[in-house]
């Protein structure tokens, strides 16, 4: 079957804006824009089925149906911040075919009648953007971005923006923050920012990720039935599955949702190298709950609703294969602090927690845990659960803590065991570069003294 | 009307407006909904999470509509599976909490448990302790034991200067945001904010000069921890040694209520001094902020070289004397003299100083001249007619209400009034601006509106004419009610309305409020000015209600209880223009402040000042009187909106000092007047019994409190902050006599002088900064690095013609007058026109606008 999304999978040169068109490029958007009107546009998405591919897979349809028809000004914000540990999907598209996603945001925009759209990249793919303000101006000057949009009286200009490297920048309200100049940290919703007051400049805004939106001009083109009958009826369409870790062939797996784990692991990734076995998946990059490789995991088939019954979550679907061989707890210690150099601050639990966290890692891993740091591990985690943080980043934190935990405990109790800790996991601890310690003398100088002088 | 609405906190059911802050509604109810990151006079921002509430709703029947009931008929709730936070929700009907069930226990445990973690938990060493909200929640809702490794304690900075007045100490920041929202929001000065991510997260100051905000002590108060420290009391004194005493601020009219702490201190040789001040709640007035100058300009209360003895000039050297013996010598002048005596009121003498005052000028003189100082403005007695009506709160001001601000530099001659307009304008009334030149609540006007210097009265007529053809605004007026009615009309009647825009906005909101200044105005231009105030408020039928009426922003703390009393610039005035043999000076320092007031002052035969220190004023005179600074003594002032409020004695006298009433009563007594009253108290009975306006402003009136919202200080710290919640007084507001429907009102139609054309370079405007050189605040020096140097403000094109640089050495000569000062052209000045700030340079200038020269001198 041809790609839907990675279609530069099978033609290489799809990047260029010549190469798009000649492929049927831009048709859906011309398609939306001269046949549907805007409320067309987003019926059809909607009995499409599909949902965000940012994590939380909401229904895309109502989301661009929340926004207001009345406000005078609207936008479509593309969330290009792509930071999830082993996440690299939204990359490819950029990278190889940018066009697709410049045009199903306008699509999108099309559809909630905005005024502009923004795509916010992270700052590590300086180089992407920049190419794609190239793509950009080349769509413009084929009347399909900017003034009166192929002559329908509709403006919407697409600007491209870069972050600075943030994690939280890729929560939809700290990136409308940031993307305002404002710090990177979340927002209190309500409003959200669907909602007068709660969008980019507080106006009306739609917020979708890369891979969401790459898939629209897709369904405009082909009807919603048609991606509805891929994947299972909750779970429609296809996703993009990123593979990484112990795994044969790593890389983005384009493939309808349903197949199972095993699937997905062994007939696409090629399995475990060196003939090791499985020992656990991380089927969301860092944020969702570790599940150990058993039969039932693999059988199980990969949807939205599947995938949390297991008890982790299918998020962005980037998958962490790890083998028999995997220290666990010194998983679960990198990406705590991961979690902890990531968390905004903004909030108690999150801020207080991930550093808390951290620390009692370092301790383990250096080999002067003791059981009353796992009873730690068991209920700190728990205290950052349960509504109690302002975004979903606190939650994502306690993740690898609790499943690890749960999971492996009893390779924790043999670091506890072992007060004497090994050589590489002492090393470990010292890799693991403390910012925080550091802190008042790696402040700039200006900072240290209070600020400007 | 707000519609009031049901909602229920733990299955109890109260009402409470609509739209009300969930934490606010509970607090309305006496429920503590425990906060750290909400603060009632801020935004929510849900950052701490330390309200976490279960919230639910009344369950109703789809069909019925009907509430739901169990088998013993009470309601039913649905509940959201997950905590909330109470400080991002508003009361809905139907809304419910759960404020004791496990989860919310553990959640508000483990929340507090997350803040100690790297908490330093130094209150043993903290100003904070013992007032302390994290360490009240902590008691309240914390966990009893640490789980918590000390050696994973981050360390942070501690001594972090955020500018000259305030530290920062990084380990006990909670990282709750208050003090960026209280600049960001309450102010709108951009000086701090957040740097970095995580537990990276610091607070640090992002102007230049540092933390570049006239209100910055303020954040100390809202701080829920002890992060932020005032230079002026840190590692000063325990707040459980400090025994709290209600003030007012001397500084402006504003009045602004204080609480000083105060101790026994070894320091000051076991007296009891003024160890901090802090803003005590008056939401009539200050609401709970007051201005650094308030906070940290109180120094004058004890510092060096107060004068503790009346001293008198002999032979040229000054000769300590005592109490009687100065007595009799006024006594003995005021015989001698009695015919040509110039009385000088300056600008912070309690109501009952004045009083005492003008009873002892009384016994001599048949009609004293009794005049203020500084006499640059006028017009009282019509604030008495159409000053604000009762009922005034700018706190509550929004859409409603437009305000006129002219002629006044609003940040630097009444800080809080300013910060209080600004917020208004906020909320969305109609803030009109007009001034000769930029100033800072211009960026909060809707409309500007630009004049030239002495043709602020033009403006006000424009407005008054285009009031007049509007019918339904003046159409119901009869002459009857207002004398000089028809006379204004004809007056009127060339008067083409000048900025129309502006006029729309002032005259279509429901209520108008006129702050008048001087600034470039003589002050028979003043008078002219505030007639013309008065013409419009009258004309509009605003005058005597709530939300608005005219207030004289006054360069001080007390001129209008002044005018209540029967002083007045006209009258000093004409005691420059023919001065008299003898000056009886209280608690003021014309010789330093005005050329021509020292002339006259010290061409005079004798003269007496009561004083705090040795000024120039004092220096000219031939009699010194120790007199008491505001702390010391009883007393009561009048703010600029005619609130009368009463200070208190709150720390021990310097020398023999005395209040200044007892010293004009005991030298009337000399001279056959009635007995001295025995307290300030008495003095006021006076007052209340022959001032009508005043009386009911009798001290147990004047101590009156109500309850007040937020509530703060004591156990609610956590909530409002540490401003102190008034015990004391909230102070009485006269109202107007345009409020009395059967009351004659008066107009009267006012020109505009074209200001006289000189052969002079420029025209000098005196302008007022609020970090002066005043004698109550010089002696505040931690505060000096605020006080700009001497310096004068010169348009681009006359600097250029001068041939005068930004910087440069400048001498400003005018008619018996020469100051050296710097250049500053910094787009201020209108061309023609040099601002002067006042009270900055030690020679004397003048305090209304003059003719000028301005040179060039050598480095
Ligand atoms: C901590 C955090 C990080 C996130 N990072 C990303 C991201 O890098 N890219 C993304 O598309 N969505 C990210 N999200 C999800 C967004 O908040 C948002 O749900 C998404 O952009 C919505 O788009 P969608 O509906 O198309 O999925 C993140 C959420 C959280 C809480
Ligand atoms: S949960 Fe973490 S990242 Fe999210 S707002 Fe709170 S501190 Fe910031
Ligand atoms: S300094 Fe105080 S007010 Fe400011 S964020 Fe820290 S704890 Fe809050
Ligand atoms: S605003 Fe005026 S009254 Fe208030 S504290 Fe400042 S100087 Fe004092
Ligand atoms: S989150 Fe509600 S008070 Fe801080």
């Amino acid at each position: 079957m041809e790609h839907i999304l990675l279609r530069d999978l099978d033609i290489p040169d799809i990047r260029n804006f010549d190469v798009y068109v000649a492929n049927g490029g831009y048709e859906g958007l011309k398609k939306a824009v001269r046949e549907h009107t805007p409320e067309e546009v987003i019926q059809i998405v909607l009995e499409s089925n599909l949902r965000g591919r940012g994590g939380a897979g909401f229904p895309t349809g109502r989301k661009w149906s929340f926004i207001p028809k009345d406000a005078p000004i609207k936008y479509v914000v593309v969330n290009a911040d792509e930071s999830e540990p082993g996440t690299f999907k939204d990359r490819q598209i950029l990278e190889k075919n940018p066009h697709q996603l410049i045009e199903g945001a306008m699509i999108a925009a099309y559809a909630i009648q905005a005024t502009a759209v923004y795509i916010y990249c992270r700052g590590e793919f300086w180089d992407l953007a920049h190419a794609l303000e190239e793509e950009i101006e080349a769509a413009r000057q084929a009347n399909l971005v900017g003034d009166d949009v192929l002559g329908s009286g509709w403006n919407c200009p697409v600007y491209v923006h870069l972050g600075a490297g943030a994690y939280i920048c890729g929560e939809e309200s700290a990136l409308l923050n940031s993307l305002q100049g404002l710090l990177g940290q979340p927002r209190v919703r309500p409003p959200f920012p669907a909602q007068p007051g709660g969008g980019l400049y507080y106006a009306p805004t739609v917020v979708n990720n890369v891979e969401t939106l790459a898939n629209v001009p897709w369904i405009i083109l082909n009807g919603a039935a048609a991606y509805k009958a891929i994947g299972t009826p909750e779970s429609s369409g296809v996703k993009i599955f990123c593979l990484s870790g112990h795994v044969a062939r790593p890389g983005n797996y384009e493939l309808p949702f349903g197949i199972t784990f095993r699937e997905l692991i062994f007939e696409h990734g090629g399995g475990i190298p060196n003939g090791k076995k499985l020992k656990a998946i991380l089927p969301s990059g860092a944020s969702g709950p570790v599940l150990p490789a058993t039969g039932e995991v693999l059988d199980a088939p990969l949807t939205y609703e599947s995938v949390a019954a297991l008890g982790s979550t299918l998020g962005s679907a980037s998958f962490i294969l790890m083998d028999e061989d995997t220290d666990m707890v010194w998983a679960a210690a990198k990406m705590t602090h991961f979690f902890k150099h990531e968390s905004c601050g903004k909030c108690t639990p999150c801020r207080e927690g991930t550093y808390w966290l951290e620390r009692i890692y370092r301790r383990l891993l250096r080999g002067e845990g003791t059981m009353r740091d796992l009873e730690l591990l068991k209920s700190i985690p728990r205290n950052m659960q349960g509504g109690v943080t302002l975004c979903a980043l606190g939650e994502f934190a306690a993740n690898p803590v609790l499943s690890t935990v749960q999971h492996f405990y009893a390779e924790y109790e043999e670091y506890v065991r072992h007060a004497e800790a090994t050589r590489e996991a002492r090393q470990a601890a010292e890799q693991m570069h403390d910012y925080t310690l550091g802190e008042a003398g790696e402040l700039p100088e200006a900072v240290g003294q209070g600020g400007v002088r | 009307m707000t519609e009031t609405v049901t909602f229920y906190i733990d299955g109890q059911a109260y009402q409470v407006a609509k739209g009300t802050n969930l934490v606010d509604a509970a607090k309305m109810h006496d429920i503590d909904i425990p906060v750290f990151c909400y603060h009632p006079k801020l935004k929510p921002v849900g950052m701490c999470r330390m309200c976490l509430v279960e919230l639910g709703s009344l369950s109703v029947n789809r069909e019925t509509g009907e509430v739901e009931r169990d088998e013993h008929g009470e309601p039913v709730f649905r509940w959201f599976p997950r905590l909330q936070t109470a400080c991002t929700q508003v009361v809905t009907d139907g809304l419910a909490v759960r404020t004791t069930t496990e989860a919310v226990v553990q959640g508000r445990n483990s929340i507090l448990e997350f803040l100690l973690t790297s908490h330093p938990l130094d209150c043993p060493v903290c100003d904070k302790g013992g007032e302390c909200p994290l360490q009240n929640l902590t008691m309240g809702y914390g966990p009893g034991e640490s789980r918590f490794l000390i050696d994973d304690k981050i360390r942070l900075d501690k001594h972090v200067p955020l500018g000259e007045l305030i530290y920062l100490d990084r380990e006990r920041c909670i990282q709750c945001a208050r003090c960026t929202r209280f600049c960001d929001e309450i102010v709108g000065d951009d000086v701090l904010a957040f740097h970095e991510r995580g537990r990276r997260l610091q607070i640090v100051t992002i102007s230049d000069p540092p933390f570049d905000t006239k209100f910055s002590g303020n954040t100390t108060d809202i701080c829920p921890v002890g992060a932020l420290t005032t230079a002026d009391f840190r590692f000063g004194a325990r707040p459980w040694e400090l025994q709290e005493e209600a003030t007012i601020c001397p500084h402006c009219p504003v009045g602004c209520n204080l609480s000083a702490g105060t101790r026994l201190d070894r320091d000051a040789g076991g007296k009891k001094i003024i160890k901090r001040i802090m803003p005590r709640q008056n939401e009539w007035v200050n609401e709970i902020w007051i201005c650094d100058k308030g906070r940290f300009g109180h120094h004058h209360t004890r510092a060096e070289g107060r004068l503790e003895q009346p001293m008198l000039k002999q032979n040229g050297a000054w000769v300590p004397i005592d109490w009687p013996a100065a007595y009799d010598l006024v006594a003995a002048k005021l015989r001698q003299y009695g015919d040509s005596l110039g009385v000088l009121a300056g600008p912070s003498l309690s109501n009952e100083d004045l009083w005492e005052l003008r009873k002892l000028a009384g016994l001599v003189a048949s009609e004293p001249k009794l005049g203020v100082w500084p006499a640059a403005m006028t017009g009282g007695d019509l604030v008495a007619q159409v000053g604000v009506g009762s009922g005034t709160m700018l706190r509550a001001v929004g859409p409603e209400t437009a305000i006129l601000v002219i002629a006044s530099d609003f940040e630097e001659e009444a800080p809080i009034w300013w910060l209080q307009v600004k917020q208004a304008a906020d909320r969305g009334a109609a803030v009109v601006v007009a001034n000769a030149r930029p100033t800072k609540l211009d960026r909060y006007a809707r409309a500007v509106v630009r004049y030239r210097y002495g043709e602020a009265v033009s403006v006000l007529n424009g407005f008054a004419a285009q009031a007049l053809k509007d019918k339904s605004l003046t159409g119901k007026l009869s002459e009857s009610r207002v004398a000089g009615l028809s006379q204004l009309r004809a007056a009127l009647k060339g008067v083409k309305p000048a900025f129309g825009d502006a006029g729309r906005m002032l005259l279509s909101a429901e209520n108008l409020i006129i702050f008048a200044g001087g600034e470039g105005l003589s002050v028979a231009q003043h008078r002219e000015l505030m007639q013309a105030a008065a013409n419009l408020l009258i004309l509009t039928g605003r005058a005597g209600r709530a939300n608005s009426g005219l207030v004289a922003v006054w360069p001080g703390a007390n001129m209008q209880g002044a005018y209540d009393l029967g002083y007045s610039a006209e009258a000093t005035q004409a005691l420059l223009d023919t001065p008299p043999r003898m000056w009886i000076i209280g608690a003021a320092n014309p010789v330093a402040e005005d050329a021509r007031a020292a002339r006259a002052i010290t061409g005079a035969e004798f003269v007496v000042a009561t004083s705090l220190f040795m000024t120039p004023t004092s220096e000219a005179a031939d009699l010194v009187l120790p007199r008491q600074s505001f702390a010391e003594r009883e007393g009561t002032f009048t703010n600029g909106m005619r609130r009368v409020q009463r200070f208190y004695t709150v720390q021990g006298i310097i020398g023999d000092s005395l209040p200044d009433w007892k010293i004009f009563a005991a030298i009337g007594e000399r001279l056959n007047g009635p007995k001295a009253r025995i307290s300030a108290g008495a003095v006021m009975k006076d007052i209340t019994a022959h001032v009508p306006a005043y009386a009911q402003a009798s001290y147990p009136r004047l101590a009156q409190v109500e309850r007040q919202f937020p509530l703060v200080g004591g156990d609610d710290l956590y909530y409002g902050g540490t401003a102190y919640f008034n015990l004391s007084g909230l102070g009485l507001a006269i109202p107007p006599v345009a409020e009395d429907g059967s009351a004659q009102l008066e107009v009267r139609p006012v020109t505009v002088d074209a200001p006289a054309s000189t052969d002079a370079d420029l025209s000098l405007i005196p302008v007022r900064v609020l970090y002066d050189r005043d004698v109550l605040f010089e002696p505040s020096r931690l505060m000096h690095h605020r006080v700009p140097p001497p310096s004068v403000e010169l348009n681009q094109a006359d600097a250029e013609r001068l041939g005068i640089a930004d910087g440069d050495r400048v001498a400003v000569e005018g008619d018996g007058y020469q100051i050296t000062a710097t250049a500053r052209v910094d787009g201020r000045a209108p061309a023609g026109y040099a601002l002067l700030p006042v009270r900055l340079s030690s020679t004397p200038a003048p305090t209304t606008p003059a003719a000028c020269t301005v040179r060039k001198i050598g480095e």
